[in-house]
């Protein structure tokens, strides 16, 4: 992302468009058109992470790693949890999760490159068969879109997780 | 109406570990385990002190630790210790409670530091985990010896292949007693080459509602679920050995308690993945420095290598890769600890681990195909979890002690199954030829129920009667 960005004023006409796309992207995944998510949202170029966190000393920073990961994923990569989870035997999500996600705090700033960065905060609830405490994932999603024959795909998305220790049996969902 | 009374420890309700051990001795020989094992509370507590307050555990590896005044904080059972290397290189393993009131002194997960000072009254420890000072120590404290007062260490440490492993119990063998049989399986993974390996970044953490020896059992060899839970990763191309073909190789019970599984066939210059699938330019390398042309020639001919050290530390070798259209697998490697934090709960520690000799494009391939299969997120690890959840609650239901509901554990027991035992193979243990076979599990147990029910100071023998 170039550096030299220009905060998006809420309201205007492309903070509305990032805004309704984040709201677009939430309804397909918690209805679990995953696929056509990827189809539609995700660039070809995309570059999708969850870092790895740590607790650290406060001159450490906020425990992030660079180099570690709790997912890690390209397009191949995502196409490939996509088409596992259409198989008869993707058990962790068959029966599946039913998964909502709540988006807030859309920051959007736009590049001279024309690249679109957004920061928005998330909170991701899952449930599966009998559960009645969600399993909760609150964090934020540092995006960045690209504009691909006039239409705003996902090109990078790191997703800050505030935990360091994952209180779920799997990652088999979509942040 | 009469008053119940109850022995202190015995639980008001419930089976006790006594009566389940017993179970267990009486139906191991037929392949029969209590489920009751897999969620009791008071065999749960009985295995905080019993396994984990007596047996060696993995802890670290030395590449996360490399300079002086690098510590790591992990878990001996549900217990903080510091992994510390001091200013003379040494690796200390200190209870992570300040000698004063107990307060925890090592608040973060990892970093560098010359000393740890208790945040209550400010006691201070070096790394080596002597007591250095307190604030205005003379009026508080002088004439009170800091020696005595340091923070209390593992009561034996020591590393085989890097890796780092401690016990509490000053009765403990040495480490390589301890592994027994082990050593050999050991070494053909992490001594290859004169290199040897080293963690890529710190450990993903992930919890489950599940007892830890789910974790272990599945590690110590259980191949078979291989062709129904993990039916989707062949249909996505992350692994290139087929069902049926996989199961071919051996079980070994490498020593008491310590099991692993190798994918293996039949002749040796079948065209499949050798070396765990690790490239070529990589497998150059592997030669007889460290260990010898049997192990070497063991691990050549290796396709998967899956194993657990008693209690809690599993190894994983195998070619695997997150993204079959464009990547094709590659050998990974990965280590993980099995971590109880009740008899529902089990906290996975996972790391992944390269060659350090593997070129960084080499290592980058490995920790993404290892990080896309075998990992919370991975396509292979995704699906573990899921039954794991549900023997827990077999574990802990009523009906299970009711109906006094037993686990099958009986393949490849004579009369069952095809897998037969090997006499002539190079290293030590038990072997059996195709991993139709639930021996190696049967190990698992069978040294853990000595281990649960070993006087203090005794140990079970470290050594098979028959081999």
């Amino acid at each position: 992302m170039n550096p030299i960005t220009t905060k998006v004023r809420a309201g205007s006409e492309l903070h509305c468009e990032v805004v309704d796309w984040l709201d677009t992207e939430a309804e397909l995944l918690d209805d679990g058109h995953e696929a056509r998510w990827l189809e539609e949202m995700v660039s070809r170029e995309v570059i999708y992470q969850m870092p790895l966190r740590q607790t650290v000393e406060r001159a450490r920073g906020a425990g992030f790693e660079e180099h570690a990961f709790h997912l890690d994923e390209t397009y191949g990569s995502l196409a490939s949890r996509v088409a596992r989870n259409q198989t008869l035997y993707a058990w962790a999500e068959d029966p599946p999760s039913r998964i909502r996600h709540f988006i807030t705090g859309v920051r959007v700033s736009e590049a001279e490159d024309g690249l679109v960065a957004v920061r928005s905060n998330l909170l991701v609830m899952r449930t599966r068969q009998e559960m009645t405490q969600p399993q909760t994932f609150a964090g934020e999603r540092r995006d960045v879109l690209r504009r691909e024959d006039g239409v705003l795909r996902l090109y990078r998305r790191t997703i800050l997780l505030d935990l360091t220790v994952i209180g779920t049996h799997n990652l088999a969902i979509f942040f | 109406m009469t008053t119940t009374e109850h022995r202190p420890g015995e639980q008001p309700v419930g089976l006790s570990a006594d009566h389940l051990l017993r179970q267990l001795d009486e139906g191991l020989p037929a392949g029969e385990i209590p489920a009751a094992l897999f969620g009791n509370e008071d065999v749960y507590r009985h295995e905080l002190r019993s396994v984990f307050g007596r047996c060696w555990v993995f802890l670290a590896h030395e590449s996360e630790i490399e300079a002086r005044g690098d510590y790591v904080l992990r878990k001996i059972g549900e217990d903080n210790f510091v992994v510390v290397r001091d200013e003379e290189g040494g690796i200390n393993v200190l209870f992570d409670a300040c000698r004063h009131r107990g307060v925890q002194v090592c608040r973060a997960d990892s970093g560098n530091t010359s000393h740890f000072r208790c945040p209550y009254h400010g006691w201070t420890y070096n790394t080596k985990g002597d007591l250095v000072g307190a604030p205005l120590w003379r009026n508080a404290f002088g004439g009170m010896s800091k020696e005595g007062n340091g923070l209390v260490p593992a009561a034996k440490v020591a590393s085989y292949h890097g890796l780092v492993f401690a016990t509490l119990d000053p009765s403990a063998p040495p480490l390589a007693e301890y592994l027994g049989g082990m050593t050999w399986y050991l070494d053909l993974v992490f001594g290859l080459n004169a290199e040897g390996v080293e963690v890529l970044g710190p450990p993903q953490r992930f919890v489950i509602d599940a007892n830890w020896k789910s974790g272990a059992d599945n590690f110590s060899g259980d191949d078979y679920h291989l062709g129904t839970l993990h039916r989707s990763v062949w249909e996505i191309g992350a692994f290139p050995v087929p069902f049926r073909e996989n199961m071919l190789g051996y079980h070994i019970q490498a020593s008491p308690g310590h099991s692993l599984s190798f994918s293996m066939a039949p002749t040796e210059d079948e065209p499949g993945p050798k070396f765990f699938g690790y490239p070529e330019e990589l497998t150059k390398t592997f030669d007889t420095s460290r260990i010898s042309a049997h192990q070497l020639d063991v691990a050549r001919r290796s396709r998967v290598f899956v194993g657990n050290v008693f209690p809690n530390f599993s190894i994983l070798a195998l070619p695997m890769t997150e993204d079959g259209a464009n990547h094709p697998p590659t050998g990974i490697l990965t280590i993980r600890t099995w971590q109880p934090k009740g008899p529902g709960q089990v906290e996975v520690w996972n790391w992944f681990c390269a060659y350090k000799n593997m070129t960084p494009e080499q290592k980058d391939r490995a920790y993404k195909a290892g990080l896309g299969t075998f990992s919370m997120g991975g396509s292979f690890e995704m699906d573990d979890t899921e039954p794991w959840i549900t023997v827990s609650r077999t574990g802990r239901s009523v009906a299970a002690e009711v109906l006094d509901f037993k686990l099958n554990y009986q393949m490849g027991m004579p009369g069952i199954g095809i897998a037969k035992r090997v006499e002539e193979w190079p290293g030590p243990g038990i072997v059996y030829w195709t991993r139709y076979e639930e021996g190696v599990q049967r190990n698992l147990f069978s040294f853990y129920s000595r281990m649960m029910q070993a006087a203090p100071g005794q140990w079970p023998d470290f050594t098979f009667d028959d081999e």
